[in-house]
């Protein structure tokens, strides 16, 4: 019976000893346990009198879908063009400061767009807004400046706060690139410019696919950069239908319809996944010799110093402003400290908490995951690792709304109870878990488990004895991505938390949407520097921080 | 009793169109070497890992000192067999030091008897002074030989060894192979040994057994295989050999190059296929012969000449290197071994003088 049970997940390929069954059951397990919303959901959609269908369809679906499309398409053309263009520039050129510069156009990820959409929301406001009532100052009249709100604003922003992971992708397809690739393309005569679009551009293209989809799901998800900029999408009509009218059944058809977009996306992302190769930095690796800038030097400079400063320097300078404005105002003081139930502490520890905690069930639900997809591979294993990266195209907003129905009718005495705030937490952000545990298992190779074997060790001791001990980087890899989206993450947080249950990302959406700017920024100041502990970490992996492999 | 005893072992992947392993059988002795050569893809290293137990054969036996680890019914796994594996990439664990890497299969005997055991090992394998680094600060040479080390600490029945040079450099491997052949001779260790690299497995073997498309092809001493393959493919492996097309009687072969008065154990005038090395033929300058130079390729010691028949076959010979001839000039071949020829026919041998091997009988006359 276990024999057959085994064959039947080796049944397409080869090379292996038949899977633990126990492997295999863990690893389904976690893939039930994500499957279980995004079911709901569609079971929910399908539930649906038709009258709530029929009401959606004819009034507010296609609009719907043309303003998400819209904001979609915008901010992943912005976040390529931007992302690719910062990578050249500090990676392929003699960018001044680009040493710096490198690490600081990563660190906006570490600010969650909400953040700072309050920040230049508050800068640019048409109507007392802190540009134009100093401009009004100096020039003693109303002067019309561009306004953060809408479909302009919201693509602006978005775009200022997602650039990164593009970035990111293509900085280090640059800087694993070949060198001797460019100079074949030059000794076959090419121009460099040629060069750039016949050949470097199209040897990165996998890696700009995977960024581009990965903002475009991001932009699915979205809900507080939106709301706040008054952009209707999916994710902020599902929000107002969830906390404001309570009209459950069209919140599910919305949510479904939207599911079904964010998979689209996510199924070419997981093709092109399939299509990246492990490029491996030979020995005969040498960098790709450096562009000179001549007398464009400064104005790249300059490009590059608008971009750090409209996505980091700024949000960052304005929220320690702010704080330390809250800082000398007592009465604001007090308000900051007494704020919530049971004050400032509260909301640091819940939201460090909820979010370790996260990471570490994510992580550990990752691990047979990985283990069974990269140690035993079959097309049933593959697809339960496909599937349980399901999450990313779960927006939070769906998640909440599944969780909450669920839970209602499962699960009651789990309700309101911080605990579906880290499941939910959990189910969104177990995909980059499961990347970070498989690409770790996959740079490990199988033959160290094989000695330890023949060594005298059991399957577990193997696990525990060298598996784990090599793995244990790239899991830490894991739990920090997860760390830090869980830490960041607010639709769901506001719709699942107990009442009174605040964490950093609640209190500053609800002290910002009151206006308090100044009282939320010690908070959004906190949030982002904890969210920045966990990025160097990841950052310095990458290798973003030295300069030693690229001089 | 044979240390190690395989009977008709099986082995198909799924979705495989062949079997990877298909009906081997072996046999080691106690304190030998038995080098498995065969292409890659062959099989060998299937076996290997049938043998360590990282596989689960479909059918056929495996005994270990007289003992069952793997039947129909029975399938020890690996950490219970008492099998060394070293392997291909080493796989040394990065996370511990050399010392630590050696000491790994000796968990649960006590502290001092691993320390001794782990001073002998490093002291066997010349690594005495880097007992406490760590993996990534040796060279490829050090590695390989903790890797022997760590394998062979536990005192395993059996040590098993997948193309453990291939690593290498070439340079290297050469110094690095006789040091571990001398070590574990040393040890008296039975051993088997896989690679691809026909020089290797002569060197290496106390025996030799070629595999191809998951069978035994043939087994032996590395000097019977080279001088009397059993079969066409074997003679193709172990030292390139051209093959001339010939008419066998009972009474010797008819060739394009003239006549070979082997015996051939037919009945009747048959095609037959002779074996013939570079250093099987010769030729000489002349206007009216059968063949002209179509390459010459200058190895130093000695050069190789391919030469090209009328009838479009291809030879090679070796010339003393001061022997410059040049390309295009015709030539006469003539088949100059002084010892009996492998000759098959289909691929089946029918005659490769293995009397005159074993016996050291007088050669019949040759050309």
């Amino acid at each position: 019976m276990q024999r057959t049970l085994a064959y039947w997940f080796v049944a397409s390929t080869g090379r292996k000893s038949p899977t633990s069954p126990w492997l295999a059951i863990a690893a389904g397990l976690t893939a039930l346990f994500v499957a279980i919303p995004l079911v709901y959901i569609f079971f929910r959609a399908a539930g649906a009198e038709p009258a709530a269908w029929q009401r959606l369809l004819q009034a507010r679906l296609w609009q719907l879908l043309g303003n998400t499309l819209l904001l979609v398409v915008a901010v992943t053309c912005g976040a390529l063009v931007t992302g690719v263009s910062m990578a050249w520039l500090t990676e392929r050129t003699d960018l001044p400061g680009r040493n710096v510069l490198r690490a600081m156009l990563a660190l906006p990820l570490a600010i969650p767009a909400y953040i700072g959409g309050i920040v230049h929301l508050a800068l640019l406001r048409p109507r007392g807004g802190l540009i134009p009532l100093a401009l009004e100052e100096i020039i003693g009249r109303p002067v019309a400046t561009p306004s953060p709100l809408g479909f302009w604003g919201a693509a602006f922003i978005l775009t200022l706060f997602t650039y990164p992971y593009v970035y990111l992708l293509s900085g280090a397809a640059f800087r694993s690139l070949h060198a001797s690739l460019e100079e074949a393309a030059r000794s076959l005569g090419r121009t460099p410019w040629q060069t750039f679009w016949q050949v470097t551009l199209p040897a990165l293209r996998p890696g700009l696919m995977a960024g581009a989809l990965l903002v475009a799901l991001d932009i699915l998800a979205e809900y507080g950069t939106v709301a706040l900029l008054r952009y209707e999408t999916f994710s902020s009509a599902i929000f107002v239908q969830l906390a404001g009218r309570y009209d459950r059944s069209a919140a599910s058809v919305l949510s479904a319809v939207l599911v079904i977009l964010a998979i689209l996306i996510l199924w070419a992302e997981l093709r092109v996944q399939g299509q990246r190769r492990f490029t491996q930095i030979e020995s005969n690796w040498r960098p790709a010799i450096r562009i000179t800038l001549g007398k464009w030097r400064w104005s790249a400079f300059l490009l590059v110093a608008s971009v750090v400063s409209a996505s980091l320097l700024v949000p960052l300078g304005v929220l320690i402003g702010w704080s330390l404005q809250a800082f000398a105002d007592p009465q604001t003081l007090e308000a900051v400290f007494r704020a919530g139930s049971r004050g400032f502490g509260s909301f640091v520890w819940n939201s460090l908490w909820t979010s370790l905690l996260a990471a570490l069930l994510a992580t550990a639900l990752s691990l047979p995951v990985a283990l069974l997809s990269v140690r035993y591979p079959s097309r049933i294993s593959r697809f339960i690792a496909r599937f349980c990266q399901v999450g990313y195209a779960l927006p939070g907003v769906v998640i909440a709304l599944s969780l909450v129905l669920l839970i209602n009718r499962t699960l009651p005495f789990l309700y309101a109870t911080p605990l579906v705030v880290v499941l939910a937490y959990v189910l969104r952000h177990m995909p980059q878990a499961v990347r970070s545990s498989e690409s770790a298992l996959n740079q490990l190779s199988p033959s160290l488990e094989e000695a330890a074997r023949t060594l005298g060790r059991t399957p577990l001791q193997t696990l525990f004895q060298v598996t784990l001990p090599l793995i244990l980087p790239g899991l830490l890899a894991g739990a920090a991505l997860v760390f830090l989206t869980s830490l960041k993450e607010l639709p769901a947080t506001l719709l699942l938390r107990p009442p009174g249950f605040d964490t950093l990302a609640v209190r500053v959406w609800v002290w910002a949407g009151e206006g308090f700017y100044v009282q939320a920024a010690p908070a959004a100041l906190i949030l982002v520097l904890a969210a920045a502990l966990p990025l160097s970490f990841l950052l310095r992996q990458e290798q973003i921080f030295s300069d030693s492999s690229i001089s | 009793m044979n240390t190690l005893d395989i009977q008709h072992l099986s082995k198909r992947f799924a979705n495989a169109r062949f079997a990877a392993v298909n009906d081997i059988s072996l046999a080691l002795k106690n304190g030998e070497i038995l080098a498995l050569v065969g292409p890659s893809g062959c099989g060998k290293t299937t076996t290997l890992r049938l043998v360590a137990g990282l596989e689960r054969p479909d059918a056929g036996e495996i005994h270990l000192n007289g003992r069952v680890v793997a039947s129909d019914t029975v399938f020890v796994p690996p950490e219970q067999r008492g099998v060394g594996l070293v392997f291909q990439d080493h796989a040394l664990f990065p996370h511990l030091t050399v010392s630590e890497n050696i000491a790994f299969g000796l968990r649960g005997r006590k502290s001092a008897e691993i320390r001794t055991t782990v001073n002998e090992m490093l002291e066997l394998v010349g690594l005495t002074g880097l007992a406490s680094r760590y993996p990534h600060a040796l060279s490829g040479g050090e590695r390989q030989r903790v890797a022997l080390a760590r394998a062979l600490a536990p005192r395993p029945v059996l040590v098993l060894m997948d193309e453990p040079f291939s690593s290498l450099d070439a340079d290297l491997r050469g110094a690095v192979r006789e040091q571990v052949r001398s070590i574990l001779k040393a040890m008296q260790a039975t051993v088997i040994f896989v690679t691809h690299d026909q020089e290797e497995a002569l060197y290496m073997g106390d025996r030799l057994a070629l595999i191809n498309q998951g069978r035994v092809e043939q087994i032996g001493a590395p000097e019977e295989i080279f001088h009397t393959p059993a079969t066409r493919f074997v003679a193709e492996f172990m030292g390139a050999s051209d093959f001339l097309r010939g008419e066998a009687i009972p009474e010797g072969i008819r060739t394009e190059v003239g006549w070979l008065p082997q015996p051939a154990f037919v009945s009747q005038p048959v095609q037959v296929e002779i074996a013939l090395r570079a250093d099987d033929v010769d030729f000489e300058l002349s206007e009216t012969g059968n063949a002209v130079i179509v390459e010459r390729f200058f190895r130093g010691a000695f050069n190789v000449y391919r030469l090209r028949l009328d009838s479009g076959q291809v030879l090679h010979a070796f010339k003393e290197h001061t022997q410059i001839l040049p390309v295009g000039a015709r030539v006469r071949a003539y088949i100059s071994a002084g010892h009996p020829l492998a000759v098959f026919q289909n691929g089946q041998v029918v005659s490769n003088g293995a009397d005159y091997y074993k016996k050291g009988a007088e050669p019949a006359p040759f050309l």
